[in-house]
């Protein structure tokens, strides 16, 4: 088991240090210098000179990429130029931001998927399986922009009972509440669909297993059969999926927060890689692959503990 | 009263008999009586109109509402907050501002020394009156006596000095530099060399007396060259007037002398302004005022306007416009402006070296269709010579109409006879702007040129939108005032925001020509001149002039919409 997570662990420093040196070279190849993006394209090429030298600029590359490592480590971010403050000034609150609305959609889009999915994989092709899978691929092929302005139309311009945009402002009389319903529920219909897909298959196939039709020929009932001896096995697989939905909830909502001008971590992103602020796109790309990293090993961990089978090799 | 006007300025009773003979109009003789110095009142009187009236009338007869913008608060709601949609940048370094909207925020809570209106006329601000010597080479600033500071200073001419040093200072990195360096600065060569071992130049004041104090409240400018827009360059965004002890740093509760003081500022999400106690000016109608970012995407504005999470935009885009019109409690404001984008071409490069070939791309072009096509025919036809009919000193030339036979025809003298290929740099948003370059390709195609469109980012078009690697490219350029201050940043051999590397000795010595005149009438002489040199071998084709719009609640009284969007909170009002 320690030398399962040491190992997890080297695993996740290596890929980071890696994942910084490609980040790092990217964005100090992409066109432009970093003097000209903080004084923006009206200052003369002398003031750009000026700020170049001041913030020690035209030093070689691989020098300041150590410095920029050793920094990140001491929990310096760097400075952002568009937000012109130190990215831990802002970063933290967009992610807070953002994770409030990942876990809603997370505490939602979970149960949901397994209900349905399991619903509708007990009994292949019934047509409560049917109804749901119609249900399931038109929610999810339905991108994120177009559902954002369909539910916005009906709900926030038609109906009126649901403000257009959630900017975590109670100007105008919204509640904090009533602004997140429409963002949370876009990434659920994306989200939800696809999850469902999964159980569903997981649960089709298990079901197809001998010791499921030993257990309905024992004659336990189909409930028991189904809570007892099928839901265990059948999650093994989608425990994945799942999990690699929170990747998706945090650093995937760029869209989201985009159309309903939610000031999180995804449009923090969205609009650090338009006006190219280096520091900020840095630090978020660093961060998102930490979790994508750490829900993997939790996913591997999890997917040991559902399946014995695998937990000692 | 004619020595008393000859006494403020020697120019101005000759402009009263044009006045009084018909020869300029009345809002052309507010414009140039005040920018000679004569207060504000006492041009409208001269000119036999009330100023407030005047500008009431401004403003409904060029916004769409009628009205509404006229009627007066009766009773104030309980909560007297107005909120508009617009970015939220980092406001702590104004000298530096790139955009208006950087400025829209922390104007609320400084101002500036003069203020060009809805209608076009520059007015002194916190200066009393402003006098030019008939060279226009003097400037004398007179600051209206008694404003305070937020902390109970008094407004002095130091304050004054310090914020003009603070812009002309080559390592604040402010833009105003660009607006004032042809008559306040000079070049010096710093000692050091580039990468290439050329001297690395600097800019410094061109004289010791360039910025001088004649008393506690007069400044007094001393220019190297005759400048006709000192007033309009002190509007520039970034000539904020600033508390000198916070070091030209501003954030939350800064010193100011406007109406409001700023209490919150979250970049990319949210600030607020306060109304506060001891104005100068008359005092606000609203508690405070709000400002939401709302991002770049223009469904976002459309949802907060239709929920009524705002009042109003700071902005309104073309794919907004319908969406607005259909709005109940939405005032659409429109106002026609100095606004537009050229697609400029840079003689220094092989290609457009021939005035010839620069002509035809112009005469490829039907400017009244592009209007329709990429900005709903909001605005007017470009006519190729950035001179807008808005400009007091516009003169009507022929209208330069689509020539496809002409343009083919000057492609065959320059040797080109199937035309050629190119690229053209342009940015992606706002959406009008690669529409109008879609639009103008298709043109080019006739006269046998086949355009391939380079759509960039903005943060990357603002890259190298003034740089040799971008051969042609479509720049947009912010409404100015009068028609020779866009020339003169633009196209004037070897300034800074030349774009198109411009350089006709003809046309400078033209265009110098034109900015020592103060007569309108014999400006507008010279200025057929200069608008005939761009017309025949300048570098630019000039689709469009925009009218620009943007939608408030019918509930927000008092607002007007101003030709750069700057916004003036403290002449709003919110009804029940």
């Amino acid at each position: 088991m320690a030398s399962f997570f040491a190992k997890r662990l080297g695993y996740l420093l290596l890929t980071m240090l890696v994942v910084s040196f490609a980040i790092y070279m990217i964005s100090e190849f992409t066109p432009g210098d970093v003097a000209r993006k903080v004084l923006g394209p009206f200052a003369t090429q002398r003031q750009v000179e000026l700020l170049t030298e001041q913030m020690g600029l035209n030093r070689p590359v691989v020098v300041r990429y150590v410095e920029w490592v050793g920094k990140i480590l001491t929990g310096d971010l760097g400075y952002s130029t568009v937000y012109k403050t130190e990215v831990n000034n802002i970063i933290w609150n967009r992610l807070g931001n953002t994770l409030v609305l990942a876990s809603i959609a997370f505490a939602v889009i979970v149960p949901m998927s397994i209900l349905l999915g399991v619903a509708s994989g007990m009994r292949e092709s019934s047509r409560l399986d049917r109804s749901i899978s119609l249900f399931s691929i038109v929610t999810t092929s339905v991108p994120e922009f177009a559902s954002g302005v369909f539910l916005t139309t009906i709900f926030a311009i038609g109906i009126g009972i649901l403000p257009g945009t959630s900017t975590l402002d109670r100007g105008g009389g919204w509640s904090i509440a009533s602004q997140l319903v429409l963002p949370v529920a876009v990434m659920v219909l994306y989200d939800l669909g696809y999850v469902v897909r999964m159980v569903r298959a997981s649960m089709i196939e298990v079901m197809t297993r001998p010791y499921i039709r030993t257990a309905v020929l024992k004659g336990l009932s189909f409930r028991d059969v189904i809570l007892k001896h099928a839901l265990r096995n059948a999650m093994i697989a989608p425990f994945t999926v799942i999990l690699l939905q929170i990747n998706y909830l945090v650093t995937g909502v760029v869209v989201v927060e985009a159309v309903f001008a939610y000031p999180g971590f995804g449009r923090m992103m969205l609009e650090a890689a338009l006006s190219q602020d280096i520091a900020v796109i840095e630090a978020g790309a660093l961060f998102s692959v930490l979790v994508a990293v750490v829900t993997q090993i939790v996913g591997d961990f999890g997917y040991m503990l559902l399946n014995p089978r695998i937990r000692f090799s | 009263m004619s020595d008393e006007l000859k006494r403020i300025h020697p120019y101005l009773p000759t402009l009263l008999t044009q006045l009084q003979a018909g020869k300029v109009d009345r809002r052309e003789f507010l414009r140039t009586s005040t920018l000679l110095g004569l207060s504000a009142a006492a041009a409208y009187g001269l000119a036999g109109c009330d100023e407030k009236k005047e500008e009431q009338q401004q403003s409904s007869s060029e916004s769409t509402s009628t009205a509404a913008t006229t009627t007066q608060t009766a009773t104030a709601p309980a909560e007297n907050v107005i909120r508009v949609g617009m970015r939220v940048p980092a406001l702590d370094n104004p000298a530096t501002f790139s955009w208006v909207y950087d400025s829209n925020i922390v104007r609320q809570c400084n101002d500036y020394l003069t203020r060009t209106g809805v209608d076009n006329v520059t007015r002194p601000w916190l200066l009393e009156k402003w006098e030019a010597s008939a060279d226009l080479k003097t400037w004398t600033l007179i600051l209206k006596k008694g404003i305070k500071w937020s902390n109970g200073d008094e407004l002095k001419a130091d304050d004054v000095i310090w914020n003009l040093k603070h812009w002309l200072d080559e390592t604040v990195g402010s833009s105003v530099v660009g607006l004032m360096k042809g008559y306040l600065l000079t070049d010096y060569d710093t000692g050091q060399k580039d990468d290439a071992g050329n001297p690395k130049m600097g800019t410094k004041l061109w004289a010791d007396n360039a910025i001088e104090k004649v008393d506690d409240y007069t400044i007094r400018l001393n220019c190297k060259e005759a400048q006709l827009a000192v007033p309009e360059h002190l509007f520039h965004y970034p000539a904020l007037i600033l508390h000198p002890s916070e070091n030209g740093k501003w954030g939350v509760n800064s010193i100011g002398t406007g109406a409001f003081t700023c209490t919150e500022i979250e970049v990319g999400k949210k600030a607020v302004v306060k109304r506060r106690d001891g104005y100068w000016g008359n005092k606000a109608a609203v508690d405070s005022i709000e400002f939401i970012d709302l991002g770049d995407d223009p469904a976002a504005s459309v949802s907060a306007l239709a929920s009524k999470q705002i009042h109003g935009l700071y902005e309104a885009s073309t794919s907004q416009y319908a969406a607005l019109q259909k709005m109940d409690h939405i005032n659409l404001y429109q106002v026609s402006t100095g606004q537009t984008a050229v697609a400029r071409m840079q003689p220094i490069h092989d290609t457009w070296k021939d005035p010839r070939v620069r002509k035809a791309m112009r005469l490829a072009i039907d400017t009244e269709k592009v209007l329709q096509v990429a900005h709903l025919g909001l605005g007017s036809a470009g006519e190729h010579h950035h001179v807008c009919p808005i400009h007091p000193e516009y003169a009507k030339l022929d209208f330069m109409k689509q020539d496809i036979e002409g343009a083919k025809k000057l492609l065959a003298d320059a040797g080109l006879p199937n035309g050629f290929e190119t690229d053209i740099f342009c940015k992606k948003d706002p959406d009008w702007e690669p529409q109008a370059v879609q639009a103008m390709a298709e043109m080019w195609k006739q006269i046998g040129v086949s355009v391939k469109i380079n759509v960039l980012p903005s943060s990357q078009y603002w890259e190298i939108w003034n740089k040799e690697t971008a051969p042609f490219a479509f720049t947009t350029w912010t409404h100015r005032p009068l028609g020779v201050m866009v020339l003169g940043l633009a196209y004037r051999s070897n300034v800074p925001w030349n774009e198109s590397f411009y350089s006709n000795p003809d046309f400078d010595s033209t265009l110098t020509k034109a900015e020592g005149i103060l007569d309108v009438e014999e400006r507008r002489k010279v200025m057929a001149d200069l608008e005939k040199i761009m017309q025949e071998d300048g570098p630019i084709v000039q689709p469009l002039w925009r009218a620009v719009f943007t939608g408030f609640d019918k509930r927000v009284k008092g607002f007007q919409i101003h030709p750069t969007y700057y916004l003036f909170c403290e002449e709003w009002s919110l009804t029940a």
